[in-house]
C-alpha cells in the first residue's frame, strides 16, 4: 500500500492528522517525530505524501523539505507544511524551501483532508 | 473547503483530550525544571541558550496543541510565554526578578487552566498574567516573527575527547533488526556526546545519515557498530565538519536541544495496560501456587528420580516469574523526582505570599516508584510542604529573635530501603506546640488523651477529622485538604505516616510507602482456624512471646520490648476466632517509636509472594483487612493492613494504651 508520512514531535498532533486523514483508506500512515526520522522513512520506502512539522527538536521542518527536494527519491513527493507559525516569513521560507501546500495550525481536519486529497490526486493547490 | 486555520464547529478533537493532557504534563514538568534552573541567571547579561531554546520550544508546542482542543486561554499564555522567550534569546532583554516571576506565575496559570480544562471547575482569570508578560515583550519593542537572525551555536565538544564520524545507512534488514536512525541515536548518546547530526545523500543516490560524535571508542565498539550499518571513522577537524553540516542560511527561529534527541527512545504507555499486564502476571503467580500445591500433593506418588526434576523445573518457573513481576513493576516505576519538582514553585509562590524566606532542599529525586503511588502522594506531599511553609517557618523577625537564621530551610527527600520508599519532609521551623494542640482540639471537641502529649499522639490528634489550625492559612495550606487526608491516602495505600517534632526546633514528617503494590511477599500467619497474610514490607521484626509474659492494663495487653512498652493485637480477640492452647505467640511487630504495635497470631506457618486483590464490596470492607488473596490452594485469604490496624489500636482501644505506656514509663 501507498503510505503517507506524518512527521510531528507533538504524539498528539500526530493522532490528530492521522484521524484527519483516516478517510484515505488506501494508505499506509507511517510516523516520525523528528527530521532524521522522518528522512528515514523515505530512505527505507517510497512515500505519497509528507505531512511535515516546522519547529521540531534536533532538525527545523525547513532544512527536513530542502533536504527531500535534493534527494531523487522524495523530489516530487507533494509535503504538506502544518505549522503553528502564521507568519508571512514562515510561509515563504517553506513555501522556497518547496512546500506544496501550507497550513496553520490549529486545522480543520476536513482543510487538511481537502489538501491530501487534491495533492494526492496531482491537482494543483 | 474551509478556510485555513479555523477549526469548524463540527470537526474538532474532543477525542484527544486525553493525549493533550498526557502531552501537557509532560511539557509542563520539563518547563518547571526548566524554570527553576534559570532563576540562577536572573540580572546576569548570559543566560544558558539552550535552556531558553528548550523552554521556547515546549511552550511553542504547548500553543499548538491548546489551539488545536480549543482551549484559548492555555494557547494565548503559552504564546505570550513563547514571546517573551523569543525576546530573550534574542538578547534583546536581560532577565530580570519580575520577568522571572511572570514566567513562574505565567506557567502556574497555564498549569491551572489546563486542570480546569481536565477536571472542572471555574477557569482562573488569565488577563492580568498575560499583560503582564506582553508588557515585558512591548518594553523592548519587539514584535512577533522578527526573530529571523538567529542561529545556534553547537556545542563545543570537550576538546581533549576524540571526534568520529559515525555514519549509517538504514535498510530494511536494519530495521527488522530494530536499528533505525533512533536507536542509532540512542547507542551513539550512550557512549559519548553527539556535537552534530545530518542526513546526506550518498554517491549512489541512497541516504545515510552522519553523526559527529565525541568519545573515547575502543575497536571492539567499532567492529560491533559496524555489524549493525554503522561505519566508524575519525573526523578530520571539528570545524570543518560544523561548517559543512551547517544549513544554509535559516530562515526562522530553530530550537536545538541536544538532550531531546534521546526522547524518542521512550515509549509511552497507558497506565491501565501495564495494569493489564500486571493482573496476567497475579494470575501466573496464583496459577503457578495452584500447581506447587498439587505437586505436594502427588510426591509421595512420584519416583524420586523423576520427582527431582519436577522440582526443578518448578523452581525454575518461580524465579522466571519472579524477574517477569520485577520487570513489570521496573516499567511501572517513575522518579520521584515529578513530585519534587513542583515544590520550589509552591515554597517560592507561598514564601512570597507570607513574606518568609525560605530554601527548599530537595534529596534523593532519582528514587523510583509507582507510576500509581506517584499520582496519590502529589496531593499529600503538597499539603505537607505548604504546612511547613505557612505553619512551620517563623517570620524572618521571629526566627531572629530565636537566635536562628533568618532563612528558614524545609528538606524533601526520598529514599528506598527494600520494598519502602521513605518520603520525608523536615523543616527548622517552631515545630508544633503541645499544648495549642491540644486546646485547638478541645475546641474542636475532639476527646484528648491523658497522659503525656507525645508525637504520636499529637499526630493522631492533628489527623483527626474536624481539626484544622489557624484559619488564615487554611487557604494556603489545606484548601479544605486537612492532615486527616493526608493520612487516609497514606493508608490506603497501605503505608504509615509519622511525626517528629519539638517546639522551636522542627518538624519533621516521615511517610512509608510500599514501593509498589499488586503482587508483594508476605508472611502467611494461623490463627486459629484462620489463615491471614501479612505483607512483609510492613514488618519489621517477628518475635516470639510466651503468653505468660503478656502484660494486662486496663483492657489491653502489652509486652515490655526493647525497654518499652509494645501494645499487643491478638488477631484472634479482633476477629473473634477461639483462642490457642499453645503458650507461645508469634508476634509481628509494625510501625516505629511511639506508634509501634504488635500483632499477635498463634503461629507463622510461611513465607510467600501473593497476589492482592482489592476488596471492592463496601459491605465486606473492614478496617485492618486491605485485601484478599488465593494462595494457590483454593482458598481466600485475607491480608491484613498493619498500618489500619496499628491507627485503630491508637484511636479506638482508646488512650488507654497512651495511660499504659504512661504507667510502665
Amino acid at each position: 500500500m501507498p503510505r503517507i508520512l506524518i512527521v510531528d514531535d507533538s504524539p498528539t498532533i500526530r493522532k490528530m492528522v492521522r484521524a484527519s486523514l483516516r478517510p484515505l483508506d488506501s494508505f499506509d500512515f507511517v510516523e516520525a517525530a523528528n527530521g532524521l526520522e522522518a528522512i528515514e522513512q523515505v530512505a527505507l520506502s517510497p512515500v505519497a505524501l509528507i505531512v511535515l512539522d516546522l519547529n521540531m527538536p534536533d532538525m527545523h521542518g525547513v532544512d527536513v523539505l530542502r533536504f527531500l527536494r535534493n534527494h531523487a527519491g522524495s523530489r516530487e513527493v507533494p509535503v504538506v507544511v502544518l505549522t503553528t507559525r502564521g507568519d508571512a516569513s514562515s510561509r515563504d521560507a517553506a513555501m522556497t524551501a518547496g512546500a506544496t501546500h501550507y497550513l496553520t495550525k490549529p486545522f480543520a481536519p476536513q482543510a487538511l483532508l481537502s489538501a491530501a486529497q487534491d495533492l494526492l490526486r496531482g491537482a494543483p493547490l | 473547503m474551509t478556510q485555513t486555520g479555523s477549526p469548524q464547529d463540527d470537526a474538532t478533537f474532543p477525542d484527544f483530550l486525553d493525549d493533550y493532557f498526557a502531552e501537557c504534563d509532560e511539557h509542563l514538568t520539563s518547563v518547571r525544571r526548566l524554570l527553576l534552573s534559570l532563576e540562577g541567571s536572573v540580572g546576569r547579561p548570559e543566560i544558558n541558550r539552550a535552556v531558553l531554546d528548550e523552554l521556547f520550544r515546549h511552550f511553542h508546542s504547548l500553543k499548538g496543541i491548546s489551539g488545536m482542543v480549543e482551549l484559548r486561554q492555555a494557547e494565548d499564555l503559552a504564546h505570550r510565554l513563547e514571546d517573551f522567550l523569543r525576546v530573550l534569546r534574542q538578547g534583546d532583554a536581560l532577565l530580570t526578578a519580575a520577568g522571572m516571576d511572570a514566567l513562574f506565575d505565567g506557567t502556574q496559570m497555564l498549569e491551572q487552566v489546563v486542570n480546569v480544562r481536565r477536571s472542572g471547575g471555574t477557569f482562573p482569570k488569565v488577563r492580568d498574567v498575560a499583560a503582564r508578560i506582553a508588557q515585558l515583550v512591548d518594553a523592548r519593542g519587539v514584535t512577533r516573527g522578527e526573530d529571523l537572525s538567529t542561529t545556534d551555536a553547537e556545542p563545543a565538544p570537550p576538546s581533549t575527547t576524540p571526534l568520529w564520524i559515525c555514519t549509517f545507512s538504514p535498510s530494511a534488514d536494519l530495521v527488522e533488526r530494530g536499528i533505525r536512525v533512533d536507536t542509532v541515536r540512542g547507542r551513539l548518546t550512550g557512549v559519548g556526546e553527539i556535537v552534530n547530526a545530518v542526513p546526506r545523500v550518498s554517491a549512489d543516490g541512497s541516504i545515510a545519515f552522519d553523526f559527529l560524535l565525541a568519545a573515547h571508542l575502543d575497536e571492539g565498539t567499532t567492529a560491533a557498530w559496524r555489524v549493525d550499518g554503522i561505519e566508524v571513522t575519525r573526523a578530520p577537524d571539528a570545524t570543518q565538519m560544523a561548517a559543512a553540516s551547517e544549513p544554509a542560511d535559516r530562515d526562522e527561529a530553530e530550537t536545538t536541544s541536544p538532550g531531546a534527541a534521546v526522547s524518542s527512545q521512550f515509549v509511552r504507555v497507558d497506565l491501565s495496560r501495564l495494569d493489564e499486564l500486571m493482573r496476567s502476571v497475579g494470575d501466573l503467580v496464583i496459577g503457578r501456587a495452584r500447581l506447587a500445591d498439587t505437586l505436594s500433593r502427588i510426591e509421595p506418588r512420584v519416583p524420586a528420580g523423576e520427582w527431582r526434576a519436577i522440582q526443578e523445573h518448578s523452581l525454575m518457573i518461580d524465579r522466571q516469574l519472579r524477574t517477569l513481576r520485577e520487570g513489570i513493576m521496573r516499567v511501572r516505576l517513575v522518579p520521584v523526582g515529578e513530585i519534587f519538582r513542583r515544590m520550589p514553585f509552591v515554597v517560592r509562590d507561598l514564601a512570597r505570599e507570607t513574606g518568609k524566606r525560605v530554601r527548599l532542599e530537595l534529596r534523593g529525586q532519582s528514587t523510583e516508584i509507582d507510576k500509581f503511588l506517584i499520582e496519590r502522594m502529589m496531593d499529600p506531599i503538597l499539603h505537607l510542604v505548604r504546612n511547613a511553609v505557612s505553619h512551620g517557618i517563623e517570620t524572618v523577625d521571629e526566627r531572629v529573635r530565636a537566635g536562628k537564621r533568618p532563612e528558614g530551610t524545609i528538606v524533601l527527600s526520598a529514599a528506598t530501603a527494600g520494598d519502602i520508599v521513605c518520603l520525608d519532609i523536615a523543616d527548622d521551623g517552631r515545630g508544633i506546640d503541645p499544648d495549642a494542640v491540644i486546646e485547638r482540639a478541645r475546641k474542636a471537641g475532639l476527646t484528648i488523651p491523658s497522659g503525656p502529649a507525645d508525637s504520636a499522639t499529637l499526630l493522631s490528634l492533628i489527623c483527626a477529622p474536624g481539626f484544622s489550625t489557624r484559619d488564615e492559612s487554611d487557604r494556603a495550606s489545606g484548601r479544605g485538604v486537612g492532615m486527616s487526608v493526608v493520612q487516609a491516602a497514606v493508608e490506603e495505600l497501605s503505608g504509615t505516616l509519622s511525626l517528629e517534632t519539638e517546639k522551636g526546633t522542627g518538624t519533621r514528617f516521615v511517610l512509608e510507602l510500599p514501593v509498589t503494590l499488586a503482587i508483594t511477599d508476605a508472611l502467611i500467619a494461623k490463627t486459629g482456624p484462620e489463615t491471614f497474610a501479612v505483607p512483609q514490607g510492613s514488618v519489621r521484626e517477628v518475635i516470639e512471646v510466651a503468653v505468660e509474659t503478656l502484660l494486662q492494663v486496663e483492657e489491653n495487653e502489652i509486652i515490655t520490648y526493647r525497654g518499652a512498652a509494645l501494645p499487643i493485637v491478638r488477631l484472634s480477640r479482633l476477629f473473634g476466632l477461639p483462642e490457642t492452647t499453645r503458650n507461645r505467640l508469634h508476634v509481628f511487630v509494625v510501625g516505629t517509636g511511639s506508634a509501634a504495635i504488635g500483632i499477635a497470631v498463634d503461629r507463622i506457618v510461611g513465607q510467600r509472594e501473593v497476589v492482592v486483590r482489592a476488596i471492592a464490596d463496601r459491605l465486606v470492607k473492614v478496617a485492618g483487612i486491605s485485601g484478599a488473596t488465593d494462595l494457590g490452594d483454593g482458598h481466600v485469604v485475607l491480608i491484613l493492613d498493619p498500618a489500619m490496624l496499628a491507627r485503630q489500636m491508637r484511636e479506638r482501644p482508646d488512650r488507654i494504651i497512651a495511660g499504659a505506656r504512661g504507667a510502665l514509663a
